[in-house]
């Protein structure tokens, strides 16, 4: 009958190790700075034969990733499920529930209810070699690690907008939504908090960490405003011109989009640098606990850094040159690029209470 | 050899009785009919015995073995009673030729594959259907499709072979064929046959028994001729043949003779009915058409009725005859040309009954 | 008792292997809602929160007002349109009905969710169609994410639904009743109006039930049109309230399904009343193999083929379009130059991503294979009801109409947990055998009423002829019974594989790394928003079910019953 069956296909393993040409490839070998008896867990982990991967991010975007891991350890394969946040939260908590534990590395990119898996007890605890090439930050307890950095962006379609001048910080955009209120009925765009859990953590995390949030909020509930469950929706909807402008989504996202299309525009407002991070941990019971270890450390690795930031995940760390890293980001944001950590403060999000009160004032803020 | 016995079977549909203690046996060599009108539960009889409805109280035994049985808690499945069954539409099956709709019931026996051969070619030789073996039954016509059926329900010896309704979706002149050769056939066989038949005529020709079925009872069974010639209820009487009914009070003479009186019309009959009669004041009479006799000069014994008129039935005219009004049916061989016609109404093929 | 208790065993196996998958899920749901936790939780406990919750909570009461408003909405759009459809390929003259006839069905074999994607990318603000027809007439008036355009979008996929109980309706009233009003001196609308239209009342009256019972769990249209002005349905409500606690919240996800299930159950059971009513009408009727047309004239050629027309622009053209439009491009609407848009790349990306042409590959077995699996296995299903007349043919009745009353979402869903938590399920978790298994449950109904309507095509003496002659019930079954049906079922079997293809809702939760459904992955794909792929996938689906019906209609495929 039909199983899991190998993910990657062969032809993929050229163009991962043409990526990671800059080195010479070390398969299976030990990386530069590891213990000597890291060989060991290679060895455990090939002989486990495959890594379960439960995730947010889609085929498209990870693909790169799981190549170059391939290339890297060829032994391992690799059982990719991209089942959303929440699906991958709810596969989580009912397998281990059910004694049944199918993945061993967790990676998506709600941090809140990644922090409540840790709460929980349903991370494992490993300290990563590459964890000290990552910001204090971006390290729980060695339990959950933040793998990117990805800041949240203005896009906006350049011919519809046409004699507006897109508006370069958010303090600009409140204006732009204020003064423009009538010309954009109905063509402002943003993430939908209800919805997607990503847009609740953006606009909760603004409310907390700024003072102009619900003010924002509100010039938007001027404009007749549309809300999305993804950044890829809204692309949609600014490059057909259905709507003109969109803000808070994925920024790394909308920077490729850019790159492709040259009429869509994207600006990261440098006196508002929120980013999010697409986290990780190993799952507690995790069926193949070496391969789960190898492939965190690749995830945070110089090779794993490098494929994830070529396919639009913005490096966690500084010394990856392909895409955008943290520094890069840091720069264009004018040094005030504000990273959520990845701390206990994250439950607080999943708290009902908190939530509650967010979207009452959300609504109250959007009626105007 | 009794090869059916049938005892007091009870079957009920809802609240409804559709079969009220019937109770009959067959002989091998005999071919017993099932005669009733739509609703008289005689295909709802002969599928009980057929194992295709199952009684809730009753008992039937087939070539010995018991069957069904109430009681004992005992009901066989329809392919364990070693019965043939005609249906009344053949229900031949469409998607196997003449031969394979044939040979099935031996196949089911697991006979030898050589022995199939011989013994279905055997039958529809028999039958005339040789020549039609490869056949599929959509490429026959209704009779050979009937023959066909017939085959397959004898063709593995069964003890009892039913028979509901087989000559209904003949022709008029096929039927009156088909009697001839089918009663021909069982008694050649020597097997024991039921047959189901709203067909008075056909239960008549064909049957050596006739069992009479009104509203899931038996009301009469005998011969033929019995049930034709001495039906001891109005309802088997009127049933069978064609008839002028009287309504009327009874009248006991000095004679000893019986007499209904009719309004202005007093006809002397005899008693018929089982019972004595219940109510004088309302008694029936049956006349079967064919025992008036009508002549245009009065005789000693005839009554003169004003003719209302003459109907040409091609073998001989009907005449519709009145007196008052008391309306007769009757026969004879040429038009009534008078207004006025002499019938005789014999006593003796006078029937009385209760109603 | 007939001979109902004929192969009780048997009988009595099916029957309870069947209501054990139904029921389930259903009381898995129901004993989710009363607690205050995931069931599997360690501190859970009895609670009717959940409940508290969504009656106090002004969303949910929203949500079932929309609902409602869609479903009957989708009812006064399709039944009349449904109608007037079927009367004029069945009853009329008009050219071309013979060709019209699957074309009008098309609808009904598109995933919603497609279908409204397609909608998206044609007649949305952006829309090819949209911008054409502002570059003539200077502005489009119509938007397609308000609730009215949802609800005509819903309509008029739903059109085929109606037309085909009603066609089939009007095919068995026998012509002499209409010509006879012909000949009393009424014209041609006289008639339908006063012939025509009563007869098949009850025809309409159900198929008005059962797009009610749709439009009640209408799901892949509101999700997507409904998105950007925050339009939610029931089913969209049960998902969106997955997200609005942060974590999953499954008591109140099954709270707000038990509601749908109290709202639904009636209806499914109004339908099986008014089904056997209607089976009584048209019994009624005489033979109505012949039936003589109504001539239209050429005036009425004219208007009836222009409204035909009309309707297959909207219903078939326009979302057809746009996702053949989408699939091969990147970029569309205002601005846009689509020639230098054309592309090749979603496929190039669909066909290199192992899941996703894994995900086509997993579809085409599951609706082949497992279309194959499903037809036998509501044979034996229709053949433990056939004739049953026993307490088990009750039980099966009541079995089949319980999956009707779940979102297919909640029936992957709990069959995720059923697999996961009960032990000698656990194996099959992650096959296509777990999907395949919830996708029977889906399809029971559908499937079994297109067996059951072959199984009694076969005369009873036929059986009963086999039992005679010697044979058990299970040689009955097999030398008579299903050689008749054969063709049956090759037709059924074909309907049944352009129903999974086109299913999407239960394989979100159930799908995993090898076992990836196309429909399903374009639930999960729209979460993480990439359209292109999206496109891609749509369009193959398309192109599958096009193979499917075309296949059904070689095999002989009923589209009626």
């Amino acid at each position: 009958m039909i199983t899991r069956r190998h993910v990657v296909a062969g032809a993929g393993a050229l163009t991962a190790a043409a990526m990671a040409g800059n080195r010479p490839a070390l398969a299976q070998g030990i990386p530069a700075g590891y213990s000597a008896d890291y060989k060991d867990l290679v060895d455990k982990a090939v002989k486990e034969g495959a890594v379960s991967i439960y995730t947010s991010t889609d085929d498209v975007q990870g693909r790169p990733l799981i190549e170059a891991f391939r290339a890297a350890f060829p032994g391992i394969r690799v059982d990719y499920n991209d089942l959303g946040t929440n699906g991958a939260y709810n596969r989580v908590i009912s397998e281990a529930a059910a004694k049944q534990v199918g993945s061993d590395i967790v990676w998506t990119s709600a941090m809140d209810l990644q922090m409540v898996l840790v709460s929980k007890g349903q991370a494992e605890t490993y300290k990563s070699p590459e964890a000290a090439q990552l910001p204090a930050w971006a390290n729980f307890n060695d339990q959950l690690y933040a793998t990117s950095v990805e800041p949240v962006a203005i896009m906006y379609n350049k011919s519809m907008l046409g004699a507006l001048k897109p508006p370069q910080t958010r303090a600009e955009l409140i204006a732009f939504l204020q003064t423009n209120k009538e010309t954009l009925k109905g063509k402002v765009a943003s993430f939908d908090p209800e919805k997607s859990g990503s847009g609740f953590l953006f606009f909760n995390n603004d409310a907390r960490t700024t003072t102009d949030t619900w003010e924002l909020v509100k010039a938007f509930g001027g404009t007749d405003p549309k809300v999305y469950g993804s950044s890829g929706a809204m692309r949609e909807k600014i490059a057909s011109g259905e709507h003109w402008i969109a803000f808070n989504l994925i920024g790394s996202y909308a920077i490729e989009w850019a790159k492709k299309n040259s009429n869509l525009g994207v600006v990261l407002p440098p006196d508002h640098a929120a980013a999010f991070s697409r986290v990780a941990n190993i799952s507690k019971g995790a069926p193949h606990p070496a391969a789960a270890r190898v492939f965190l450390d690749f995830l945070l690795s110089q090779r794993g850094q490098t494929a994830m930031a070529g396919s639009g995940a913005p490096s966690i760390r500084t010394d990856v040159s392909e895409g955008l890293n943290i520094a890069k980001l840091n720069e264009m944001a004018g040094g005030k690029l504000k990273p959520i950590p990845v701390s206990a403060a994250l439950l607080e999000a999943s708290d009902p209470k908190t939530r509650a009160e967010f979207f009452q004032k959300w609504k109250q803020a959007l009626r105007g | 050899m009794t090869e059916l016995v049938v005892e007091n079977v009870e079957k009920w549909l809802g609240g409804l009785k559709i079969l009220s203690g019937a109770c009959f046996t067959a002989e091998k060599g005999r071919i017993v009919a099932l005669l009733g009108a739509s609703g008289s539960g005689k295909t709802t009889l002969l599928r009980c015995i057929a194992g295709l409805e199952q009684p809730e109280i009753g008992r039937i035994v087939i070539g010995g073995k018991t069957v069904l049985d109430g009681e004992a808690g005992i009901a066989l499945p329809p392919e364990a009673r070693e019965i043939g069954l005609v249906f009344q539409s053949y229900a031949l099956w469409p998607h196997r030729t003449v031969f394979e709709n044939v040979a099935y019931g031996l196949r089911l026996r697991k006979r030898p594959a050589a022995e199939i051969k011989t013994r279905v070619e055997t039958i529809l030789d028999k039958l005339g259907l040789a020549h039609l073996a490869a056949r599929y039954p959509d490429q026959l016509s209704g009779g050979q499709q009937q023959r066909v059926a017939i085959c397959r329900a004898l063709v593995y010896e069964p003890k009892v072979l039913l028979l509901d309704e087989p000559l209904s979706n003949l022709d008029a002149k096929l039927r009156e064929e088909a009697r001839f050769w089918i009663r021909k056939l069982i008694l050649e066989l020597g097997i024991c046959a039921i047959m189901v038949t709203h067909d008075q005529g056909e239960a008549l020709a064909i049957a050596d028994h006739v069992l009479l079925l009104k509203g899931g009872s038996i009301v009469q069974d005998g011969t033929p001729i019995q049930i034709y010639g001495q039906p001891t209820s109005f309802y088997a009487a009127d049933f069978m043949g064609t008839n002028n009914v009287l309504s009327g009070a009874y009248e006991a003479q000095a004679d000893g003779g019986v007499v209904i009186r009719c309004e202005g019309w007093s006809l002397p009959g005899i008693w018929r009915d089982a019972e004595p009669p219940r109510d004088a004041s309302d008694i029936r009479a049956v006349v079967r058409v064919e025992t008036i006799m009508v002549s245009s000069e009065p005789t000693a014994t005839s009554q003169p009725l004003d003719v209302e008129g003459c109907i040409y039935l091609g073998d001989k005219w009907e005449y519709r005859l009145r007196r008052g009004s008391v309306r007769l049916r009757a026969q004879g061989a040429s038009e009534l040309s008078s207004l006025v016609a002499h019938c005789t109404v014999q006593p003796a093929s006078t029937w009385l009954f209760n109603p | 008792m007939s001979l109902a208790n004929d192969a009780p065993r048997f009988r009595a196996g099916v029957i309870l292997a069947l209501f054990a998958m139904v029921a389930a899920p259903a009381l898995l749901v129901i004993y989710q809602s009363v607690l205050d936790a995931p069931f599997f939780d360690d501190n859970v406990r009895f609670s009717l929160d959940a409940f508290r919750f969504v009656l106090t909570d002004p969303e949910f009461y929203r949500a079932l007002w929309t609902t409602t408003l869609y479903a009957f909405g989708m009812v006064v759009v399709a039944v009349p349109l449904g109608g007037l459809l079927a009367f004029l390929i069945t009853r009329t003259d008009l050219k071309g009905r013979k060709w019209l006839e699957p074309l009008v069905l098309v609808p009904m074999f598109l995933s919603s969710i497609v279908l409204a994607f397609g909608y998206t990318v044609s007649v949305g603000p952006s829309g090819f169609v949209t911008i054409a027809f502002k570059s003539l007439f200077g502005a489009a008036p119509w938007s397609i994410y308000t609730l009215p355009g949802i609800i005509l979008i819903g309509g008029l996929s739903h059109v085929p639904t109606v037309y085909l109980y009603v066609a089939s309706a009007m095919r068995r009233l026998p012509s002499d009743l209409e010509e006879a009003a012909r000949t009393a001196g009424a014209g041609i609308w006289r008639v339908s109006l006063d012939v025509t239209l009563p007869m098949v009342l009850p025809a309409l009256v159900f198929s008005a039930a059962l797009n009610l019972l749709l439009g009640f769990e209408t799901f892949g249209i509101p999700l997507v049109l409904g998105d950007p002005n925050g339009i939610l349905v029931l089913t969209t409500y049960i998902y969106k309230v997955n997200t609005i606690f942060g974590a999953p919240t499954y008591q109140v996800m099954a709270a707000v399904t038990v509601f749908l299930i109290l709202i639904t159950l009636p209806l499914v059971f109004i339908q099986r009343r008014l089904l056997r009513h209607a089976r009584r009408f048209a019994a009624v009727g005489g033979k109505g193999a012949r039936t003589n047309l109504l001539r239209l004239g050429s005036t009425g050629q004219a208007v009836a083929l222009g409204l035909i027309g009309l309707w297959l622009l909207v219903s078939v053209f326009f979302p057809v379009g746009g996702i053949v439009l989408r699939a091969f491009v990147e970029n569309w609407g205002e601005g846009v130059r689509l020639t230098e848009q054309l592309t090749l790349a979603n496929f190039k990306a669909v066909f290199e991503i192992p899941s996703l042409s894994r995900g086509i590959l997993n579809t085409i077995l599951l609706a082949g294979v497992g279309g194959a699996i499903a037809v036998a296995f509501y044979l034996l299903v229709g053949l433990a009801g056939h004739r049953n007349r026993g307490r088990s043919g009750t039980l099966l009745d009541y079995s089949v109409l319980i999956p009707r009353a779940l979102p297919g979402l909640i029936v992957g869903l709990t069959f995720f947990w059923l697999f996961l938590f009960v032990p000698f399920l656990i194996p099959l978790r992650a096959t296509l055998i777990s999907l395949l298994i919830a996708y029977i449950i889906v399809g029971l109904s559908y499937g079994l009423r297109i067996i059951q309507s072959t199984l009694l095509q076969v005369a009873p003496e036929l059986e009963e002829s086999a039992r005679i002659t010697g044979a058990s019930i299970y040689r009955s079954w097999r030398d008579v019974v299903i050689p008749l049906v054969k063709p049956g079922l090759a037709g059924a079997w074909a309907m049944i594989m352009i129903v999974f293809l086109r299913e999407y809702a239960t394989g979100v939760y159930l799908m995993s790394s090898g076992t990836e459904v196309i429909g399903s992955l374009m639930v999960s794909l729209l979460t993480s928003g990439a359209m292109d792929q999206i496109a891609a996938l749509s369009f193959i689906s398309i192109a599958l079910t096009a193979v499917g019906l075309t296949l059904a209609l070689r095999l002989g495929a009923k589209l009626h019953d």
